[in-house]
């Protein structure tokens, strides 16, 4: 309605002039007759207002569409009009909409194969790390030893690829279930146990028998793992303790994971969640992609978990889930 | 089905990888069961009836059929447990074995321990053969035998009793041996039951020389420095 007057307003003052002029025409001519102009005054507007009310009629719904918002593409196909106007603007804009179907189609299916490449390639690079790992298990020397660490290292860059790459279908790929929090940190840190070895790190696990969180218990391992490996990796070397904790706050489980390393600037607290932020722990300990505690975060939402990080440089790192 | 020796189980493997399944082969006759690799993936089924094994250790993604088909196709004739091996880890991949018939699911990468482990948690579930199996274990290094559920050191006439700890670490020293068992290894076996540290490991490693000391054994474990330890025996006699 009031765009259609926007629309009209120069219409109107245009009409309301012309009226005027012609009566001011006759009025000089020295026609004296008031009340019979006045009564051609108002019939002029009344036939002009006759013509917008059947204009606003025929265009409520196309000056309602441009004055809305649009809230989703698919409100560009429109039912049909019947004033040329809008139909034209109907058919563009369903036009329009098509085109951009076409090429997003395109681009989905293009990233759809993408995936399924990424997805495929992972699964096969599994097998020649398999054959190293079987060979390395085996043999005793340290040279073995040393090509296992780095096997490792690929394992968990692999499974990183794999578990960012399935993210974008999370709903197809999770159940919410009850899960023994110790046996699935248990889980986890034997995942690990060769990295915390190597590091010369030793964890603790501080959890009472039986307690049982509801998550989905395969993507909670793997966020446990992501947490575990940048406890391990900005404590190296330092003989200290990762203590893996639980306990309960009001009627919420808390699981917490304190490492005693280097800790994270405080500058760089706020956006340690952020997608390829690897802020100054970054550039210092280089196997660092910044996706690691991205991806964490992703997923501890779409669990309806939560996630709190607390860092003092020098003193370690406490990161702190809530199962809601 | 029959067994040939005692404690001798046929293990058949479907891998169409064959460094891994080779791998896999000279792992399980390390502990005493034969292992069979099959190498033509279109005749699955002709290959499990002539051999009929034990346990079925199988891939998922093969040439011309996959694994989900044979393991259907295994199903219509025998009830001979079937472990699914395969890099695809989806909850999916595992449901999809688990209701083709399949008994157990192994992931790639996998630890030869797991796969021994489900080896013979099935064989002891199908065949309930405890007997054969329970002949019990021991571990043999120059005269110094071991037994580890029993958790006793014998050498000659002697023998001490061991802790846990310690007889996980003695276990990982005599296969090592005469070669050095690093720290790494022994701390990873360790694990298995706590998560030990380094002090905890020199603690244990005293105390296993103690042990060996009163054996008559007291030099025989040798710190290796930066790499680890060596347990070394082949020089000396039992003393009677």
């Amino acid at each position: 309605m009031k765009l259609f007057i926007r629309e009209h307003l120069p219409l109107m003052i245009f009409t309301l002039v012309q009226l005027l002029a012609v009566l001011a025409v006759f009025w000089f001519d020295g026609y004296d007759h008031p009340l019979t102009a006045l009564y051609a005054l108002f019939l002029g507007l009344f036939v002009f207002a006759g013509y917008l009310g059947l204009r606003y009629a025929t265009h409520r719904g196309f000056y309602a569409r441009l004055s809305r918002p649009v809230a989703s593409l698919a409100e560009s196909v429109h039912k049909h009009e019947p004033a040329p106007l809008p139909a034209a603007l109907s058919d563009l804009m369903e036009n329009q909409y098509r085109q951009y179907q076409n090429m997003l189609q395109h681009w989905e299916r293009k990233n759809e194969q993408y995936m399924t490449f990424l997805n495929q390639w992972i699964h096969q690079m599994k097998t020649p790390l398999s054959v190293i790992e079987m060979i390395t298990q085996d043999g005793g020397d340290e040279r073995m030893g040393s090509i296992s660490e780095e096997t490792d290292r690929l394992r968990r860059g692999l499974d990183m690829a794999l578990y960012a790459a399935r993210l974008d279908t999370f709903e197809q790929d999770f159940s919410v279930d009850n899960a023994d929090l110790k046996q699935l940190v248990n889980e986890a840190v034997h995942e690990y146990k060769r990295y915390f070895i190597r590091s010369h790190v030793y964890p603790e696990v501080l959890i009472e028998e039986g307690i049982s969180v509801r998550t989905d218990a395969k993507w909670m391992r793997f966020i446990l793992g992501q947490l575990l490996n940048n406890a391990i990796k900005y404590s190296a070397g330092s003989g200290k303790k990762v203590t893996i904790s639980a306990s309960w706050e009001h009627r919420d489980v808390i699981l917490e994971i304190r490492d005693r390393g280097v800790g994270i600037p405080k500058e760089d607290l706020p956006r340690v969640f952020r997608p390829f932020y690897t802020g100054a722990n970054g550039r210092r300990f280089k196997e660092s992609t910044g996706m690691g505690l991205y991806i964490v975060k992703e997923v501890i939402v779409k669990l309806n978990h939560r996630i709190e990080l607390e860092s003092a440089e020098g003193e370690g790192t406490l990161v702190r889930i809530r199962f809601g | 089905m029959d067994k040939g020796a005692a404690s001798m189980y046929k293990i058949l493997i479907v891998e169409d990888d064959p460094k891994i399944a080779d791998l896999l082969k000279a792992h399980i006759e390390k502990y005493g069961d034969t292992a069979i690799v099959i190498h033509e993936f279109d005749r699955v089924l002709e290959q499990f009836q002539l051999h009929s094994p034990h346990v079925v250790l199988l891939d998922i993604n093969l040439p011309s059929f996959d694994g989900y088909y044979w393991c259907r196709q295994i199903r219509q004739v025998s009830t001979c447990p079937i472990i699914f091996i395969s890099a695809r880890d989806g909850k999916m991949d595992q449901v999809m074995a688990l209701e083709n018939g399949a008994d157990d699911f192994i992931t790639k990468p996998f630890y030869y321990e797991i796969v021994m482990a489900k080896i013979h948690s099935q064989l002891r579930r199908v065949y309930g053969d405890y007997a054969a199996k329970n002949e019990e274990r021991t571990v043999e290094q120059g005269g110094l035998i071991l037994y580890p559920e029993r958790m006793e050191l014998h050498f000659g006439e002697r023998n001490v009793p061991l802790s846990k700890k310690e007889t996980i670490l003695m276990e990982t020293l005599m296969e090592r041996s005469p070669r050095v068992a690093s720290r790494e290894d022994i701390l990873e076996k360790l694990w298995d039951d706590a998560f030990v540290d380094d002090n905890t490991l020199s603690v244990n490693i005293t105390r296993v020389r103690k042990r060996l000391a009163e054996l008559g054994l007291g030099e025989a474990l040798e710190t290796v420095r930066g790499l680890g330890y060596r347990l070394n025996i082949n020089a000396k006699e039992p003393k009677k």
